[in-house]
């Protein structure tokens, strides 16, 4: 099945010519030669190495290895952004796009393919493995925050993540993945269970 | 008295000269250059006939006394020669044809389930013969049908005039026969085209539009049939052995490896024959390296036939294949974040996404097929086949697997009313049982089984009135799936063929469907981080199909066929992402209506030059999905083919440059829209050389090395030199 890419992974009758019809002929095949070579002429093109940034692009640095406990219980770290800044844990499962990165190691480039617009939340996610699906009740013990995205220039307490997204992306939303501060859910929307 | 005698010939061949063989003549059939035709030698009057082997040699039983023999190959003028021969006594008679493409129209089996002319088809039909297949050097049965007029494939999967799309691996909108036994997989509906060695097929046939009426499920967007070769008389091989290489990508930046990557392949065939008995075996392996990264394959396969003529009107058939293929997984390029690469390019198509880092498919499939084909006289002729099919896929990263069998038993009748082509009767009925064990498509997750029983009779009638040919057809298909409602489903078709001082029109409507296969109702997986989640209730999509169409000659120098094609469909399966206890899954379910209209132009043309032949082929689709109103995903809207071939003495040359236009829109865009897209123009170069056995062809696909995807994120083939080197006894 990995093969098949969802889940997991001439022409007519051939012709030749008779004697009568010569005064066309050769006409007819400089013609198909000199489309061949138009037609050749013109692939010059296609796809090229391009080192721009489509939606939102950065790279994100480990501070603190994935604690020894977690290795297995990790299901994928990830990067998601949101248009606007959760109001609810349900409110959790409306990001845009995804990208997974590494749960350490140097620092790694990502790109996160969304549509021009203004978010409000660039955030890394960890999440632990899980037989059901998640959903907004059990997002507090499936989700850790672990790192988000923060406008240097801005200086208050609070600070700001908003990113605008152009034709032109989105470069260098840079920030740390710490994996020694990680937030559950309920810190952002208290109050935490015991 | 030709067409139903061509009729029953199809059908039996061989088998009046078995009955009448009290004289023997033989030789061979070339063109006015010595290169030697696959052409058919017939007895005019008699049922006797023989096909040339591929050094054109021909043997032929033939009644005593004096007889008109008849010579004939498409794209050559029909010989016509007087032969007087005593009873025990030889005779060696060689005919060189002479080119005349427009005179000698094929006959094709598959628009009717019998034997007709091209012309009298009420469908449009694309036929490419051994000479094509040859001529463009191909290795592979998907390359042989890729670039036919109106055929687009799209990472493997056949559209016909748009018909697939790209349905993420899931089901075909096209039904695959090998000798016209149905060969879809029994599980996911799609086409294993490398189930049957091109060694072994001698024409393809390609009908286009809505097929349901005859054919049943798949046939919504066409069928393709793949049509074997006929065991020669006598001792007969063939060696073949190629090698090639990928190019490396044309940018630095993209550079994944340090070393060229390179193909191979080895072939042999042997075949014997009497009058009575005949059979033959194919064996052969392949080997790549791929040209990006995790691309390697290796793949062994056989085929085999037997043919038993017990006596005049009788064959018995045995056929089978398999094939053992195991190949990494390309799932997806990769771009920043999930990519080994750290050059920081923005995407790179050479290498894979890390999470499909070690994806690898082991797959083996093959099929049996028994038939058994009795012509009761000139008017009436019927045929028995059984058939199983086999498909077994083991998916490592993520690991999956599924076994599929599919038993399929058909019987047809043909009625030639009074003996003449006038007033034919087909009718007949075909069942099929498929069973599936995995734990992908199982149990929700688990291993588990499921089972399909589809039975559907049909019948169609043609009629002449004077110059037009009318047509009327009608199948009923009952499906029954274990934990699903049952499925009835009514295809009729209706059509006509009119032969006019300015070529043949064509007029057809017809009904296809595709009945949800086992996998889109089953699967239960992860993709893309989400569940994918099983739905048994599927209903079959369904679609109604319409052409307007003319073939016709342009003096005596080309021929053009023209279409015009509407097909309005129903309940399209798509994937769609859905609420399910508060979580995002994804679900398959019939969702969309669409319409697909468009214009499908082929232009063949030959010149003053001995030796050289043109053509121009043509695809614009407008397609719609009515469900959103926009442009239906994965279907580029012009596909434009221009080819040309130059033949002198023992050489011969040629060129082919196909155009696909961007693909505007695509499926899952939250997640690949911005992605880049190009359109598609790719080049191929071909050159051959052919001396006595021993032929040699040069290949060079997409010389100027083109990098171009047509879905999402999966680089289409680079620039790829073979050699291929035949040796022909």
């Amino acid at each position: 099945m990995a093969g098949c890419t969802i889940f997991p992974a001439q022409t007519g009758v051939k012709l030749t010519l008779p004697g009568h019809a010569a005064m066309i002929a050769p006409m007819r095949s400089r013609v198909a030669c000199a489309a061949l070579c138009a037609a050749a002429l013109a692939c010059n093109a296609g796809l090229q190495p391009t080192t721009g940034c489509s939606g939102i692009c950065g790279t994100v640095t480990y501070q603190g290895s994935l604690p020894d406990s977690l290795q297995d219980s990790t299901a994928a770290v990830f990067i998601v952004a949101f248009a606007t800044f959760p109001q609810s844990p349900s409110d959790l499962l409306l990001f845009e796009a995804v990208a997974f990165v590494d749960t350490g190691g140097p620092p790694r480039r990502y790109v996160l393919e969304v549509p021009n617009g203004t978010y409000e939340w660039v955030l890394a996610v960890w999440e632990k493995k899980s037989h059901i699906g998640l959903s907004a009740q059990n997002a507090d013990s499936l989700l850790r925050e672990v790192g988000f995205y923060r406008n240097p220039a801005d200086a208050t307490p609070q600070g700001t993540g908003r990113v605008h997204v152009t034709d032109a992306g989105a470069d260098s939303i840079n920030f740390a993945i710490d994996f020694t501060n990680m937030h559950r859910i309920c810190d952002y929307f208290p109050p935490c269970p015991p | 008295m030709r067409a139903p005698l061509l009729a029953c010939l199809a059908i039996v061949p061989g088998v009046a000269a078995a009955a009448q063989s009290t004289a023997v003549l033989y030789g061979s059939v070339t063109d006015t250059l010595g290169q030697p035709l696959r052409g058919v030698v017939r007895v005019v009057g008699t049922g006797a006939m023989a096909a040339a082997d591929s050094r054109g040699r021909y043997r032929l039983s033939v009644p005593t006394g004096r007889v008109i023999v008849r010579v004939g190959h498409i794209g050559f003028a029909y010989r016509v020669d007087t032969v007087t021969i005593a009873a025990g006594d030889s005779l060696e008679r060689d005919y060189r044809l002479v080119s005349a493409p427009v005179e000698l129209q094929p006959t094709i089996v598959t628009a009717a389930k019998h034997s007709q002319l091209l012309d009298e088809s009420a469908t449009s039909v694309a036929v490419m013969n051994d000479t094509d297949l040859a001529r463009r050097a191909v290795l592979t049965v998907d390359e042989a049908v890729n670039r036919a007029p109106g055929v687009l494939f799209l990472n493997g999967q056949v559209n016909i005039r748009g018909s697939s799309g790209f349905v993420e691996g899931l089901g075909s909108r096209v039904l695959l026969l090998v000798d016209g036994v149905p060969a879809n997989q029994g599980d996911r509906g799609g086409i294993d085209w490398d189930m049957v060695p091109l060694a072994e097929v001698e024409r393809v046939e390609v009908v286009k539009g809505a097929g349901s009426s005859l054919y049943g499920s798949a046939a919504f967007g066409g069928v393709v049939n793949l049509i074997t070769h006929d065991t020669p008389v006598g001792w007969h091989g063939r060696l073949r052995a190629t090698g090639g290489a990928y190019a490396n990508p044309p940018s630095e930046a993209w550079r994944f490896r340090d070393r060229t990557g390179g193909l191979g392949g080895l072939d042999v065939t042997g075949s014997y024959g009497t009058e009575t008995l005949r059979g033959s075996l194919t064996l052969g392996g392949r080997h790549s390296d791929g040209y990006r990264e995790q691309d390697r394959s290796d793949q062994w396969e056989t085929a085999g036939r037997a043919e038993w003529l017990p006596r005049p009107g009788t064959r018995i058939t045995g056929s089978g294949a398999w094939t053992s293929h195991q190949y990494e997984v390309f799932p997806t390029w990769c771009v920043p974040g999930a990519c080994s690469d750290t050059r920081g390019q923005a995407f790179q198509p050479f290498m894979i996404d890390t999470s499909g880092r070690g994806s690898y498919t082991r797959s083996n499939k093959g099929y049996l097929a028994a038939t058994l084909d009795r012509a009761v006289s000139g008017a009436f002729a019927w045929r028995a086949r059984g058939s199983w099919l086999r498909s077994h896929f083991t998916d490592y990263n993520p690991d999956n697997w599924s076994v599929s069998d599919r038993l399929g038993a058909e019987l047809t009748g043909v009625l030639h009313v009074a003996g003449e082509d006038d007033r034919v009767v087909t009718v007949g009925v075909e069942g099929a049982h498929t069973d599936i064990t995995s734990d992908i498509f199982g149990d929700s997750g688990r291993v588990g089984s499921h089972t399909q029983i589809d039975v559907g009779p049909y019948a169609e009638a043609e009629q002449r009135v004077g110059r037009v040919r009318l047509t009327a057809g009608l199948r009923l298909d009952d499906i029954v799936v274990d934990g699903a409602r049952k499925a009835t489903v009514l295809s009729p078709r209706i059509g006509a063929a009119i032969r006019s001082g300015g070529g043949t029109w064509r007029a057809s409507a017809g009904r296809g469907f595709r009945a949800p296969t086992l996998a889109e109702r089953y699967v239960t997986t992860r993709a893309f981080g989400f569940e994918v989640i099983p739905n048994p209730d599927l209903d079959p999509e369904t679609a109604w199909s319409f052409e307007l169409g003319n073939g016709a000659p342009i003096a005596s120098w080309g021929r053009l066929e023209a279409a015009l094609f509407w097909t309005e469909a129903r309940r399209l399966l798509e994937p769609t992402f859905v609420l399910d206890g508060g979580v995002q899954k994804i679900q398959i379910r019939n969702i969309s209506r669409a319409r697909l209209r468009g214009l499908d132009a082929s232009l063949a043309v030959s010149s003053l030059v001995p030796g050289l032949t043109s053509s121009i082929a043509y695809l614009l689709v407008d397609a719609r999905d009515l469900t959103t109103d926009a442009v239906l995903s994965f279907r580029p809207r012009h596909v434009l083919t221009l080819g040309t071939d130059y033949q002198w003495r023992m050489l011969s040359v040629g060129a082919e440059f196909r155009y696909t236009s961007r693909i505007e829109r695509i499926e899952l865009e939250p997640v690949f829209g911005r992605d880049p897209r190009v359109p598609a123009r790719v080049l191929d170069l071909r050159a051959g050389w052919q001396r006595g056995p021993l032929s040699a062809r040069l290949l060079v696909t997409n010389a100027l090395n083109y990098i171009y995807n047509l879905v999402p994120r999966t680089l289409e083939p680079v620039r790829t030199v073979s050699v291929v080197l035949t040796w022909t006894y």
